[in-house]
């Protein structure tokens, strides 16, 4: 699989306060890739690092080819734009060059699709959350990127928009687009992801992928683990600093998750330990 | 380059935050041409003062438009943040075009001149404009969001420089003799003012080119610094 980018030994400070530590990440093509950590961990800088937008103090960002079309879904996407869905999309598709007919198709295909077609005619900043983070994918995806950023795409969606976010995102794979995101919620994701990646406190965690096929890994963290040995859904459980993680069959995975939030634990990340890299 | 430039104009039609600097510059025109008949060259040379003000507050408020976010959006579907920022500065030097050919041709057609306007005072007078409105752009910029958090430092910072500026012959005259070199720093708005105001407008030879020089190396050198350091601040 070829790389498509590479980040080395990045490093940012706001101020005095370090956000991200000596962080090194090589993004594949054609992989959708989770940065999970816990709010302040420095997630949406690294993203933004990723993306461009932001310098890294320290460190370099290797792409594979000049130009490459990257997407980006900020956390909180403007909602004060003075536009309507359709003339936003209007200008981001020719600023970034796509020929008006495409354009045309585009933006009528993906409206639709995300259920925005009867608000296209309405102000961005007249708009519902739901609606303007549904703006806020479109403008990334509209020029299919090779290298696509969400921050928190699921923020404000309905159960509907969040699949068709989901299929979009599988449909770009395959057309060997890379994703990376980030996100909260032991989400629909967890499917299609091949990769995750964890920030803690500035620093890159190590791949928490398993050798371990078929199972989903799940991360918990503060509850009582002293009868998880007697919970025979769980194959397998380990201790990690403050997290305790927890294998088990795709089929009783969902539930566990029950079980550990009414014993008073949080989950921290779902992941299927099915992908083979 | 068209397309940012369109995109920026329309929202910033959108955001009716044109409307208190381009009102002040229509009021301040018909207000100062309020008594007939008036001298041509003096009269120009004072409007296009007008316009050095009034681009430079153009210039902020335009700046101040995205909020962070949508400006790193942009930036990053443009690709780079230079082709960004260029893009803002010509909309505001699009608008400061339109306000300059309202400031040329308004007396012209009202007739609120003493005499006829010949093609070279035409000329110069018209150039001054375009001149003095770039370089109250290029001093607006360091004095922008990108530039300042705070926006009393900003709009503050800005009010300041524009009243030295446009003091600097007086302040001259008070500076010691080793010290008034210090003007020079200063944004030259008011340079031009002496060798049009001495000028008889009788042909493109009889005056000096240096001070429309000076403010074109002056803007052009702050356009260029205000570039690189936003780009920096990225």
């Amino acid at each position: 699989m070829k790389q498509l980018a590479e980040l080395k030994n990045i490093n940012k400070k706001y101020g005095k306060k370090k956000v991200l530590y000596d962080v090194s990440l090589h993004i594949k093509e054609k992989q959708v890739i989770a940065i999970l950590g816990e709010n302040g961990s420095g997630k949406s800088t690294f993203l933004r690092i990723a993306a461009g937008i932001e310098r890294p103090d320290s460190g370099k960002i290797l792409y594979a080819f000049k130009n490459m079309r990257t997407g980006y879904v900020p956390e909180r996407f403007p909602k004060y734009l003075r536009f309507t869905p359709d003339e936003y999309l209007h200008y981001i598709g020719k600023i970034n060059g796509i020929p008006e007919a495409i354009l045309e198709q585009r933006i009528s295909l993906l409206l639709r699709r995300f259920q925005l077609d009867k608000w296209s005619n309405r102000r961005i900043n007249e708009l519902s959350k739901g609606n303007i983070q549904k703006v806020g994918i479109i403008q990334a995806i509209l020029q299919q990127p090779e290298l696509l950023i969400l921050d928190e795409p699921l923020s404000g969606l309905d159960i509907s928009a969040q699949q068709e976010l989901l299929s979009i995102i599988s449909e770009l794979k395959e057309q060997k687009t890379t994703v990376l995101l980030t996100y909260h919620e032991a989400s629909i994701f967890e499917g299609i992801v091949d990769q995750t990646y964890y920030i803690r406190d500035g620093r890159l965690a190590e791949e928490m992928l398993t050798e371990k096929q078929g199972m989903k890994l799940i991360e918990t963290k503060g509850f009582i683990d002293s009868d998880v040995e007697e919970w025979k859904e769980v194959l397998y459980s380990e201790k990690r600093e403050d997290r305790l993680l927890l294998y088990v069959s795709s089929k009783n995975s969902n539930q566990i998750l029950m079980r550990v939030l009414k014993s008073g634990g949080s989950i921290e990340s779902v992941n299927s330990t099915d992908v083979n890299n | 380059m068209k397309d940012v430039i369109q995109y920026s104009l329309h929202d910033y039609v959108r955001s009716h935050k044109y409307f208190p600097p381009i009102s002040t510059f229509f009021v301040l025109i018909l207000v100062f041409y309020t008594y007939k008949p008036n001298p041509i060259i003096d009269s120009y040379a004072i409007t296009a003062l007008f316009l050095f003000v009034i681009s430079a507050w153009l210039c902020l408020s335009v700046l101040s438009l995205d909020s962070p976010v949508q400006r790193q959006l942009m930036i990053l579907h443009l690709g780079s943040s230079y082709r960004y920022y260029l893009a803002k500065l010509l909309t505001v030097a699009l608008i400061a075009a339109l306000l300059t050919v309202f400031a040329f041709l308004y007396p012209i057609i009202f007739n609120m001149f003493s005499d006829s306007v010949s093609p070279a005072v035409g000329f110069i007078s018209f150039v001054n404009h375009l001149l003095l409105a770039v370089l109250g752009i290029g001093v607006a910029g360091f004095f922008s969001k990108m530039m300042m958090e705070s926006a009393i430092n900003a709009y503050g910072g800005l009010v300041l420089t524009i009243i030295l500026s446009i003091a600097a012959p007086g302040i001259e005259n008070i500076l010691p003799a080793s010290f008034k070199y210090i003007v020079w720093l200063l944004p030259p708005a008011t340079i031009t003012q002496r060798p049009l105001i001495q000028w008889k407008g009788e042909s493109l030879s009889g005056i000096s080119y240096l001070p429309f020089l000076w403010i074109m190396i002056y803007a052009g050198i702050i356009l260029l610094l205000f570039l690189i350091l936003a780009n920096r601040r990225r």
